[in-house]
C-alpha cells in the first residue's frame, strides 16, 4: 500500500518539478490514511510487519540507524570506520580527475554503510522497507544524489523519503515552529521553521562546530598539554618523579581518535567569562587579534565585540612564560606558526584565571619512535583546556565564521519582523557538538551577550585619520533585537535561567529530554510512525527517470545525466525561486512539511 | 608482504574494464577469489558489494538459539533470553548467585538448591563489572531479559515517544481530512471559516488538557497585526496554531537529576578527577534519553543477533549462496563460488623467496636480526631501473583442460576521457610488464591419484614448446644456477597447475607499488564428454555452451596483479629506517 506523506501537502506537488507523478501519489496516499485512520496507532498489528520504515541519519562521521516507531535508534555507528575518518568535508578538489577519484571513492564508502545498515545493523531486507533519509539542508546534492542512487540501484528499496533534519527535531519535541540550530561536525546551521515550514532562505551557518573544536583542542594540547612517556623500565617509574620524565606532547599521540575521546569524556563548557573583562576590552583590540587571521578591516572591530580573545590579547605582553604546566619552556609545535601560537598564548592566560576544572591524566599509546619504555605514556590535559577548549565555537571568527550566537541572530534578522519573538523564544539546540555538557546553557548566555547593549566606547572614538569627521556610530549589527531580550529561551536548556517573560518561562527547557544528537532521528522516526514524512520517490519515479537518462543520449554525458537524476531528487534548492527577493513566508514551495497545518496565510514581514 | 592477485568484479562502473590501478579507489572492484561468487545464468563474476543479501535466519551468536522472525521485531534484534555484554568491556556476561546467607556459626552451609541462591546478578568475566553496581538483580537465574523487559518497556524514551505521537496524530488526522475536502492544492485555504473549521476538528480529537489552548487559536485572526508592546495577552504566543506539547518529562527537571548536560553535569565534569568516569561516546550514543555521563551508570546491554544470509545475482535473482537452516551448522545448500569457476592464481617472486629461503647463511654471520632483517628488505624489494622475474601460477578448478592466454592491460595506456590523461601520457610509464602472449594449456582438475602417471608427460611436454622454460624452472627451485636465462614463458606444468614466468622491468624513476591489470582469458571444450563424478557445477556451464554452435566456450576476466612496493633508487636507505 502506498504511505505517502498521509498529508497530502507534499512538498513535491508544489515543487512542479513532475506535476504528474506526485497528484497521483497524493490522491493514493489520502485515500489510504481516511480508510483507516487508526492505522498509525496501533503498532502491534503486525509481528512480521515491514510497515516499519527505515531511518537514516547520515553525517559525514556519524550515523544513526533504526526503525520507525521506537524511541532511540537501533544502530549508531561511525560511518568512516575504526579510523573514524569523515566521509566528505567542506572542501571539494578543483582538479577534476581528483574530484572524480573522490566521489568513486565516497560512492564505495556510502555504499558500503548503507548495505551495513540494511544487512548488519537492522538485519532486514531492503527490497521490503520504505527509507525516510534524514537529510541536512546543506547536505551537497551529489551526496544527497549517490545516497538515492546506491538506495535504489544497489538495495532496490522501495521508496526514500527526505526529510529536513531541522523540522525533524522540532517535531521530536513536539513543536512545529521555532529556531532550530543543529550544531554537528562540520558546520553549525541556524534554520528558522514556522508552521513545518523550513524557511530555508533565513538559513544562515558557519564552520565553527565539531571538526573545528577538534583542531582547536589538538593545538591547545600540543602547546599546553604534557606528555609522560611510559617508564623505560618497571622500577624506573618509582625511582624518576613524574616531572623530570615530562615532555612536549608528541603529534603523534594526538591521534584523531585520541582527540575525540578527550571531546567526548573530559570537555565541558563553562559558564560566561564574565563581565570582569569588560573594562579591558577595546583598549588594544587590533594587535593580535588582527595578526591572526582577521581581514585587517573593520571586521575586527566587530570581532572585538563578542570575541574575549581578542580583547584580552593585551595579556600576553606581560604574562610569564611557563606558568602553564610543568615543561619549562612552552613548546614550538611544528604545525603551528608563531602567529597562533601567540594567539593560543593569551588565550590560555586568560581561559587559565577562568578555570576551576581538575586536570585529568589520560593513558595514551606512545608514539611509534618511542616505543621503547613498559607500558601506555600519560598525557595530562590541563583543567581549563578541558573547560575553555569550546570557547572557539562561541567566538566569531571573521565574517564568514560568526559564531554561534551571531548566526542565530544573523538568522533572526531575516526572519520577518512579527515572526522575531515566536522564533526567539523557542530556539532548539540540536546535534553531536551541543552534547557537551553545559554547552546549551552557555549559548544562552551568549545570546543575551550579544544582543545586551553594547559597552560606552572606552576611547574617544573620532577616527584617527580623519578627526575632522563626526565619530563612527558604533558597531551594533542586534541593535533591533534588542526588545527580543526578555524572551529569548532555548527549548532544550538543561538549566535554563530565571525567566523574566512569561514566555521564555513556558519554553525554555520545557522540551522533552530526547539528547540533542538524536533528535533529528527520534522526529524521523516519529513521521515514520505517523505516516508521513518528507517528500517520497518512489521506485517507479527512479526508475523511469533513471531510463530516460540511459535512454536519452547514448553518449552517457555525465552533465545531462546528472540533470536527469535532479528532475528526481527533490531538495530545497532546486525549487525555483521567484525572481527579485524571494519572500519564502509567502512561497508554497517550502512547505516541506509532514503536518499542512493551518496558518492559511503568513503574514509576509514588514 | 607477499604478491597479491586480486579479481575484478564490474558492478562499480558501467564497463566492463577496469579502472587503472594506480587510482586508490580501484582497489574497491577487485576482490579476493575466496570472497567472490559465480551465477551460472548469468555468466558473470558477482561480489559482495553487488549481490543482494536476504535474510535466511537469526540466532543469537552467544546462544546460538535459532529465534523466529516474529520475536526478532518484539526484541528489537536483540537476544529474548540469557545473553547480556557488559557495558564496559562488550564481554559476554555471566549470571552468579549471591553469596550463601552466612548462618553465623563460622560453618559452612551446604547449598540448598544447586543453582544457587537469589538474587543473583550478571558478571563480567573481563572487567569484574557486575550488575549489582546498578541495582539490577533478578530473582531466578533464567528468563533474564523477560524480567528486565518491564524496565524497558517502561523506558522514559519510550513513554515520551508515544506521547508525541498522541500529540501529533489528531493534528495529523485533521489536517488530512481538510485537505482532503478543499479541493485544489494549489489554492490557498485562506479564509477564515476554513481555519475555524480545522480547528474544530482538533478539538474534536485532542486531549482535554490540550483543548485548553483551542480558544485562543480561534480567535487568532490572521490579519492583524500582533502588539509589539507587551501586552498581557501575547497575540504572536500561538501563531503556528498548532496546540501546546507538554513533555512527560521535560529537560529542565531531567537535568535536575543529573542528565541531560545541565548545571549538575557542569560541575561533575569540573570536578572529574579520572577520565575513566565518564562513559565514552560509543557507550553512550544509542541512548536518545538524556543519561548520565557516569561510566557506573551504565546497563548491561543484550546481545545483537546474527542472521544467516543468502545471497542472490543481482540481475537474474538466482540464488548464489545458501547457508543450511540451522545456526550450529557451518555448511550450505547452495554455493556457487567463483573459486570453482575461475582459475586460482597465485604471484610468486622468485628473488624474494630466495632471499628469504637461505636463511642459514644469514645466521651463520652473526648480523643482528634487525640488521637481517634490513638486508632481506634490500634484497626482497624491488629496486627502481633493474629487471625482475616473477611467476603466475594458475590452477584450473574445472573437469576440463583450459586453455589460458594471459594479457596485461597497458599501464597507464586506456587513460580516461576526463583530464587525467595528459599529465599521465607525458610520463612514462614506471615499469613494463611482459608475459608470454601465447595461450598455453591446464589440464583438468582431477582427484589427487589420477596424477601419480602423468605427471612426468606433462613436464616433459614442454621440452617441445620452449627448451628455456626448463632452465627457467631449475633457475626458480636451484639457486645455484646462474647465466642467462630466459624467465618468459610456460616454466612449469604439474597436475592441474601451470606457472608461467614473467618479468618486470622497473623504470629508473619509477615509484609506487608494481600493480598492473591483466586480463585472463580461458577457453574450455565444452562438448567433452563430461566424467561421471563432475560436479553439477561443471555440468550446468557445459549444457549452457552446448546450446550455442561453436564446441569451446571463452571466458574472460580481469585481475590486478599487486608485485609489491618498488624501491626508489635515489635513497633506499630512507625507506628502510624510516
Amino acid at each position: 500500500m502506498s504511505v505517502v506523506p498521509a498529508t497530502p501537502q507534499g512538498k513535491t506537488s508544489f515543487k512542479e518539478v513532475d506535476p504528474k507523478t506526485p497528484t497521483v501519489s497524493r490522491v493514493a496516499s489520502t485515500s489510504a490514511v481516511q480508510s483507516s485512520p487508526h492505522y498509525g496507532t496501533t503498532r502491534r498489528h503486525s509481528l512480521y510487519g515491514v510497515e516499519d520504515r527505515v531511518i537514516i541519519d547520515a553525517g559525514s562521521r556519524i550515523w544513526k540507524v533504526g526503525f520507525s516507531g521506537e524511541g532511540r535508534p537501533r544502530d549508531v555507528f561511525y560511518a568512516g570506520g575504526a579510523d573514524e575518518v569523515p566521509l566528505w568535508n567542506l572542501t571539494r578538489p578543483a582538479d577534476a580527475a581528483e574530484k572524480a577519484e573522490q566521489e568513486r571513492i565516497l560512492e564505495v564508502k556510502l555504499e558500503t554503510c548503507l548495505r551495513s545498515v540494511f544487512h548488519d545493523s537492522l538485519l532486514t531486507d531492503p527490497k521490503a522497507r520504505k527509507v525516510i533519509l534524514v537529510e541536512h539542508p546543506l547536505l551537497p546534492l551529489y551526496i544527497k544524489d549517490m545516497i538515492a542512487r546506491i538506495l535504489f540501484d544497489n538495495l532496490q528499496v522501495p521508496s526514500v523519503s527526505f526529510a529536513s533534519s531541522h523540522l525533524l527535531s522540532l517535531l521530536a519535541v513536539g513543536r512545529i515552529t521555532g529556531l532550530v540550530v543543529d550544531c554537528g561536525h562540520l558546520e553549525s546551521v541556524a534554520l528558522p521553521i514556522f508552521a513545518a515550514r523550513p524557511l530555508f532562505p533565513h538559513l544562515r551557518t558557519t564552520p565553527l562546530a565539531g571538526a573545528r573544536l577538534t583542531s582547536h583542542l589538538r593545538a591547545l594540547l600540543l602547546l599546553f598539554g604534557t606528555y609522560l612517556p611510559p617508564p623505560t623500565s618497571l622500577s624506573a617509574a618509582a625511582n624518576i618523579p613524574a616531572a623530570n620524565r615530562s615532555t612536549r606532547v608528541p603529534q603523534e599521540v594526538l591521534t584523531d581518535a585520541v582527540v575525540e575521546e578527550i571531546k567526548a569524556r573530559c570537555c565541558f563548557v563553562g559558564d560566561g567569562l564574565g563581565p570582569s573583562n569588560n573594562d579591558t576590552r577595546d583598549i588594544t583590540p587590533g594587535d593580535e587579534s588582527s595578526e591572526i587571521d582577521l581581514p585587517p578591516s573593520d571586521s575586527t572591530q566587530s570581532e572585538s565585540d563578542f570575541s574575549l580573545a581578542g580583547r584580552d590579547s593585551n595579556f600576553s605582553s606581560h604574562r610569564a612564560s611557563s606558568e602553564f604546566s610543568i615543561i619549562s619552556n612552552p613548546r614550538v609545535p611544528a604545525v603551528d606558526n608563531h602567529r597562533g601560537e601567540g594567539h593560543l598564548q593569551a588565550l590560555a592566560t586568560l581561559y587559565q584565571r577562568h578555570s576551576t576544572a581538575t586536570e585529568l591524566q589520560m593513558r595514551v599509546v606512545p608514539p611509534p619512535s618511542q616505543q621503547t619504555g613498559t607500558g601506555r605514556g600519560t598525557l595530562i590535559i590541563p583543567g581549563w583546556v578541558r573547560e575553555r577548549g569550546a570557547e572557539v565555537l562561541f567566538e566569531g571568527g571573521d565574517v564568514d565564521e560568526g559564531s554561534l550566537a551571531e548566526v542565530i541572530l544573523d538568522s533572526l534578522l531575516k526572519v520577518p519582523v512579527d515572526l522575531r519573538k515566536t522564533l526567539a523564544s523557542s530556539i532548539l539546540v540540536v546535534g553531536g557538538t551541543a552534547m557537551l555538557p553545559g554547552f546549551i546553557p552557555r549559548l544562552q548566555h551568549e545570546l543575551l551577550r550579544a544582543v545586551a547593549p553594547p559597552q560606552t566606547p572606552s576611547r574617544p572614538s573620532s577616527r584617527p585619520d580623519r578627526p575632522d569627521r563626526p565619530p563612527l556610530p558604533q558597531y551594533d549589527p542586534y541593535a533591533s533585537l534588542r526588545p527580543l531580550l526578555p524572551y529569548f529561551a532555548i527549548l532544550n536548556n538543561p538549566s535554563p535561567p530565571a525567566a523574566t517573560t512569561a514566555r521564555a518561562g513556558a519554553n525554555a527547557g520545557k522540551a522533552p529530554a530526547f539528547s540533542p544528537a538524536t533528535m533529528a532521528w527520534v522526529g524521523g522516526s516519529l513521521t515514520g510512525s505517523l505516516k508521513t514524512g518528507g517528500v517520497e520517490v518512489n521506485r517507479e519515479q527512479w526508475d523511469s527517470a533513471d531510463a530516460a537518462n540511459r535512454d536519452g543520449d547514448g553518449n552517457a554525458d555525465i552533465s545531462v545525466e546528472v540533470e536527469r537524476v535532479q528532475i528526481v531528487l527533490p531538495d530545497w534548492t532546486r525549487s525555483p525561486l521567484p525572481a527579485g527577493a524571494p519572500s519564502a513566508l509567502s512561497n508554497p514551495q517550502l512547505m516541506s512539511s509532514p503536518t499542512r497545518m493551518a496558518s492559511p496565510q503568513v503574514p509576509v514581514g514588514a | 608482504m607477499p604478491p597479491t592477485v586480486d579479481y575484478h568484479c564490474p558492478c562499480l562502473s558501467r564497463t566492463t574494464v577496469p579502472p587503472p590501478p594506480h587510482l586508490p579507489s580501484s582497489s574497491h572492484s577487485f576482490h579476493a577469489l575466496h570472497t567472490l561468487f559465480f551465477c551460472e545464468e548469468c555468466d558473470a563474476v558477482r561480489c559482495n558489494r553487488c549481490v543482494s543479501v536476504e535474510v535466511s535466519g537469526y540466532y543469537c551468536p552467544n546462544c546460538l538459539f535459532e529465534v523466529p522472525s516474529a520475536s526478532v521485531r518484539a526484541e528489537k534484534n536483540r537476544c529474548a533470553r540469557n545473553c547480556f555484554m557488559c557495558p564496559n568491556c562488550r564481554n559476554t556476561l555471566s549470571v552468579v548467585p549471591s553469596d550463601p546467607p552466612d548462618p553465623g556459626d563460622g560453618r559452612l552451609t551446604i547449598p540448598i538448591s544447586t543453582i544457587g541462591e537469589p538474587p543473583f546478578f550478571l558478571y563480567c568475566n573481563h572487567c569484574r563489572w557486575d550488575s549489582a553496581e546498578v541495582g539490577i538483580t533478578f530473582e531466578k537465574p533464567t528468563g533474564l531479559a523477560a524480567q528486565l523487559q518491564k524496565f524497558e518497556d517502561s523506558a522514559p524514551d519510550s513513554l515520551e515517544f508515544e506521547r508525541l505521537k498522541e500529540h501529533f496524530e489528531p493534528v495529523i488526522r485533521a489536517s488530512s481530512l481538510s485537505s482532503s475536502t478543499s479541493t485544489a492544492p494549489a489554492a490557498h485555504p485562506s479564509s477564515a471559516a476554513h481555519s475555524h473549521r480545522r480547528t474544530n476538528s482538533i478539538t474534536a480529537a485532542a486531549s482535554a488538557a490540550l483543548a485548553r489552548d483551542i480558544p485562543g487559536v480561534s480567535k487568532y485572526n490572521p490579519l492583524a497585526r500582533s502588539g509589539r508592546g507587551g501586552s498581557s495577552k501575547d497575540k504572536t504566543a500561538n501563531r503556528d496554531e498548532m496546540p501546546e506539547y507538554r513533555s512527560r518529562l521535560d529537560i529542565s527537571s531531567a537535568s535536575s537529576l543529573g542528565t541531560g548536560g545541565g548545571d549538575a553535569d557542569v560541575d561533575s565534569m569540573r570536578h572529574l578527577e579520572n577520565v575513566s568516569e565518564v562513559a565514552n561516546l560509543e557507550q553512550r550514543w544509542v541512548n536518545s534519553w538524556a543519561t548520565s555521563l557516569q561510566t557506573a551508570d551504565l546497563k548491561p546491554l543484550r546481545i545483537p543477533l546474527h542472521s544467516k544470509r543468502s545471497k542472490r545475482c543481482p540481475a537474474c535473482a538466482h540464488i548464489l549462496i545458501k547457508p543450511e537452516q540451522k545456526a550450529q551448522s557451518v555448511r550450505y545448500k547452495i554455493k556457487l563460488v567463483a573459486a570453482n569457476y575461475l582459475p586460482a592464481i597465485t604471484a610468486a617472486l622468485p628473488h624474494q623467496q630466495e632471499a628469504a629461503n637461505p636463511d642459514a647463511v644469514k645466521r651463520t654471520l652473526g648480523k643482528s636480526t634487525t640488521v637481517a632483517a634490513d638486508d632481506d628488505r634490500a634484497t626482497a624489494g624491488m629496486h627502481a631501473g633493474k629487471t625482475y622475474p616473477f611467476h603466475l601460477a594458475l590452477t584450473n578448478p574445472l573437469y576440463d583442460p583450459i586453455q589460458v592466454r594471459l594479457t596485461v592491460q597497458r599501464v597507464h595506456a586506456p587513460a580516461p576521457a576526463s583530464g587525467r590523461a595528459s599529465p599521465e601520457k607525458a610520463r612514462r610509464p614506471p615499469f613494463a610488464v611482459s608475459l608470454p602472449s601465447a595461450s598455453f594449456p591446464i589440464a583438468a582438475f582431477a582427484e589427487a591419484w589420477e596424477y601419480e602417471d602423468d605427471e612426468d608427460d606433462d613436464m616433459f611436454g614442454l621440452d617441445d614448446d620452449d627448451e628455456f622454460g626448463i632452465a627457467g624452472r631449475v633457475a626458480g627451485r636451484e639457486k645455484d644456477t646462474r647465466g642467462k636465462i630466459k624467465t618468459v614463458g610456460v616454466l612449469e606444468k604439474k597436475a592441474n597447475v601451470t606457472v608461467v614466468g614473467g618479468e618486470v622491468v622497473i623504470g629508473k624513476e619509477a615509484r609506487g607499488n608494481v600493480k598492473f591489470n591483466m586480463l585472463v582469458s580461458y577457453t574450455y571444450r565444452s562438448d567433452d564428454p563430461t566424467p561421471s563424478e563432475s560436479n553439477d557445477a561443471e555440468g550446468t556451464v557445459s549444457k549452457a555452451a552446448a546450446s550455442k554452435p561453436p564446441e569451446t566456450k571463452t571466458f574472460a576476466f580481469y585481475t590486478v596483479v599487486d608485485l609489491g612496493p618498488i624501491i626508489p633508487r635515489e635513497e633506499p636507505r630512507v625507506e628502510s629506517d624510516f
